[in-house]
């Protein structure tokens, strides 16, 4: 094992290099497309609520699946690989840095990711994709929809590729050194994102798009779904893991601090990259034609994630209470109040990190196997999940826009904008601790989630319900007053904040950390193991799908479609 | 001396985690109590 012993001896301090005019322009291209999608998916948002609440109908005669689906693409799809894209390529440029030729590759990048937007977007909005973002078959979708959604795949890929081009360039000019902790993580949340897209762009090319096309007259929806959900769980961590790295290598910077343990951060990347992909199945735990054993064996490779979940928390909690200790703190607690309370770039990030305390919790309820049918397809898990994308994740990446943009944009964060940033923060925990408490609520009570308002008849039980859908119409409004305050923020910081200089902080390593080993530069151990723990979970089940599935599905456009 | 003075380097090494430890605990408690409560909920259906 000579790689275990080899041990990276240089313990550069963190290298931040200069980011150039047209760099900026090509990351603030990708952030600016999220803040755009985030107003519009916040404003479908707020009709989804008021519709809800059985005061209001959409004029027009627009369908509220249409809304919806409008809503799921653009805030889940879109703003979040955008703005994880910008924000991957801006960590990779301060670290390790980019060359001409790679910056004009991951222009292509955007401009093939923008096209398939625009085309999805507009297929969307002439009503010939109302099928949610998860586009579960058999409902069909104009072929343009999927067409544009695998060039956005597409073009996150080469993204990606840039990426880790950047990262191969600079270790050539530093042999011997350990790359960059930001750089480590954005190659691993793009070898994930890689691997996991994968699926869909099979289910995409050679499941949907013949199929809508009208070439293949069935499709089989088993594997549609479960190719889908192979992508869909790791999804979820290609949004989470941004936030990790905010988390992990900026704020303790942010705080005053050291980071904790530059091995303990790339070890729990890595269980992530791991354990993320293999565990599809436990959004399927109601589907038949999956085999119990192989829907437990995904459970438990589900669990897994605790432990790097636990590890970050100790971490995090770890850098505060050192910090504040420092910073001369005494008592069991005391470090807590050492924290910059008042600085928003801190602020926004924490209250994320407090999010995903139910938020993480809500997550083993639901992967718990049977205990599932207790919250599947309810509003719960439409609560759950406004907690960790949309408040951990969003509150995260706010705080990661407070010093990015005006660092690429020559500006600087005002005590105004700072002060603006912490009524947002505020504003967003009050709309959402109602929002996604009363989803909760209602969910275990039994309502259905992907509904418009309804009385279903007149039915008993739904009268329970109707109090928590006006609750959400209260939270959702309040948050939407929110979106649009970021989004006047991000104007503000984007043109009108006076010029000037804003740190763009990364976090140091204490002066007497230990050597991180070398072997966490094993990329081929990483990825082969990824490889077969996706083979062990998938290969079964997979070969059992697709030789005793039914007959397949012809396409439906009722009740929702085009 | 020189036994203190590896005392002292030790116990730079080791900082002082009370309130990250009992953090931590409480966090896992916080996850058993939801998850036995929905799984009471469950149940009892
Ligand atoms: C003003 C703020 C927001 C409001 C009022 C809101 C409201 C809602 C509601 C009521 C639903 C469920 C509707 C149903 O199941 O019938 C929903 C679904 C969803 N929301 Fe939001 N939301 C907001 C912000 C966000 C943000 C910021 C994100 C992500 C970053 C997000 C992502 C999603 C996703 C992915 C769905 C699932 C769509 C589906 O089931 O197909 N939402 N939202
Ligand atoms: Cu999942």
């Amino acid at each position: 094992m000579q790689l275990a012993k080899k041990e990276t001896v240089s313990k550069t301090s963190v290298q931040a290099l200069p980011i150039s005019k047209p760099e900026s322009r090509l990351y603030m291209s990708f952030i600016s497309v999220a803040f755009i999608s985030l107003l519009i998916g916040g404003l479908m948002g707020l009709l989804q609520v008021l519709v809800r609440s059985g005061t209001f109908t959409l004029p027009a005669g627009i369908d509220y699946y249409q809304v919806l689906t409008v809503h799921g693409v653009i805030l889940g799809l879109v703003l979040t690989t955008y703005f994880i894209i910008g924000f991957h390529f801006s960590l990779m440029g301060k670290t390790v840095g980019i060359s001409l030729k790679q910056r004009k590759v991951a222009w292509i990048a955007f401009w093939i990711m923008v096209i398939g937007t625009v085309m999805t977007a507009v297929t969307i909005l002439y009503g010939e994709a109302s099928v949610l973002y998860t586009f579960y078959a058999p409902l069909r979708a104009h072929p343009a929809f999927y067409i544009g959604l695998a060039l956005v795949i597409v073009g996150s890929w080469v993204a990606g590729f840039v990426n880790w081009h950047q990262l191969k360039v600079w270790k050539k000019a530093h042999p011997g050194e350990k790359s960059p902790l930001l750089a480590f993580m954005v190659t691993i949340n793009t070898v994930m994102w890689f691997i996991a897209s994968l699926g869909v762009a099979v289910a995409v090319l050679i499941q949907f798009i013949p199929w809508s096309l009208g070439y293949a007259e069935t499709i089989n929806v088993l594997l549609s779904r479960t190719l889908f959900w192979y992508f869909g769980h790791p999804l979820v961590y290609f949004w989470l893991l941004p936030a990790y790295m905010a988390w992990y290598a900026i704020i303790p910077k942010i705080i005053g601090g050291k980071l904790f343990s530059d091995s303990l951060a790339r070890m729990s990347f890595v269980l992530f990259l791991f354990f993320s992909i293999p565990v599809g199945f436990h959004h399927q735990l109601t589907e038949p034609g999956i085999d119990p054993t192989w829907k437990f064996i995904q459970v438990t490779l589900t669990m897994m994630v605790v432990i790097p979940s636990l590890m970050t928390a100790f971490s995090l909690f770890a850098t505060f209470e050192i910090t504040g200790r420092r910073k001369g703190a005494k008592g069991l607690f005391g470090w807590f109040k050492k924290l910059p309370w008042k600085d928003v770039r801190f602020l926004a990030p924490f209250i994320g990190m407090l999010a995903f305390i139910p938020g993480g919790a809500g997550g083993i309820i639901n992967a718990s196997h049977q205990m599932n049918s207790l919250i599947h397809n309810t509003i719960w898990v439409t609560g759950h999940f406004h907690l960790t994308v949309a408040t951990t994740v969003m509150l995260t990446f706010f705080g990661i826009s407070y010093w990015l943009i005006p660092h690429l944009r020559g500006r600087k964060l005002t005590p105004q904008i700072n002060r603006l940033g912490i009524i947002q923060a505020i504003i967003w925990t009050v709309g959402m601790t109602i929002m996604s408490g009363a989803m909760h609520i209602q969910g275990l009570l039994g309502a259905p989630r992907r509904s418009s308002y309804s009385e279903y008849g007149g039915g008993e039980q739904v009268t329970e319900w109707i109090g928590y859908q006006m609750a959400q119409a209260i939270g959702g409004t309040i948050l939407f007053i929110g979106i649009l305050l970021m989004v006047y923020i991000f104007i503000k910081l984007t043109f009108f904040a006076p010029k000037g200089v804003e740190e763009f902080p990364i976090a140091e390593e204490e002066e007497d950390a230990e050597a991180t080993p070398a072997w966490f530069e094993n990329w081929k151990l990483w990825i082969g193991i990824t490889i077969a723990l996706i083979l062990v979970a998938y290969t079964v089940p997979v070969i059992d799908i697709i030789q005793h599935s039914p007959t397949g599905s012809v396409p439906f456009d009722f009740p929702i479609g085009r | 001396m020189r036994k203190q003075e590896v005392k002292k380097a030790s116990e730079k090494d080791k900082p002082d985690l009370k309130g990250t430890f009992v953090s931590v605990m409480l966090l896992g408690v916080f996850i058993i109590i939801t998850w036995f409560g929905a799984f009471a909920l469950f149940i009892s259906r």
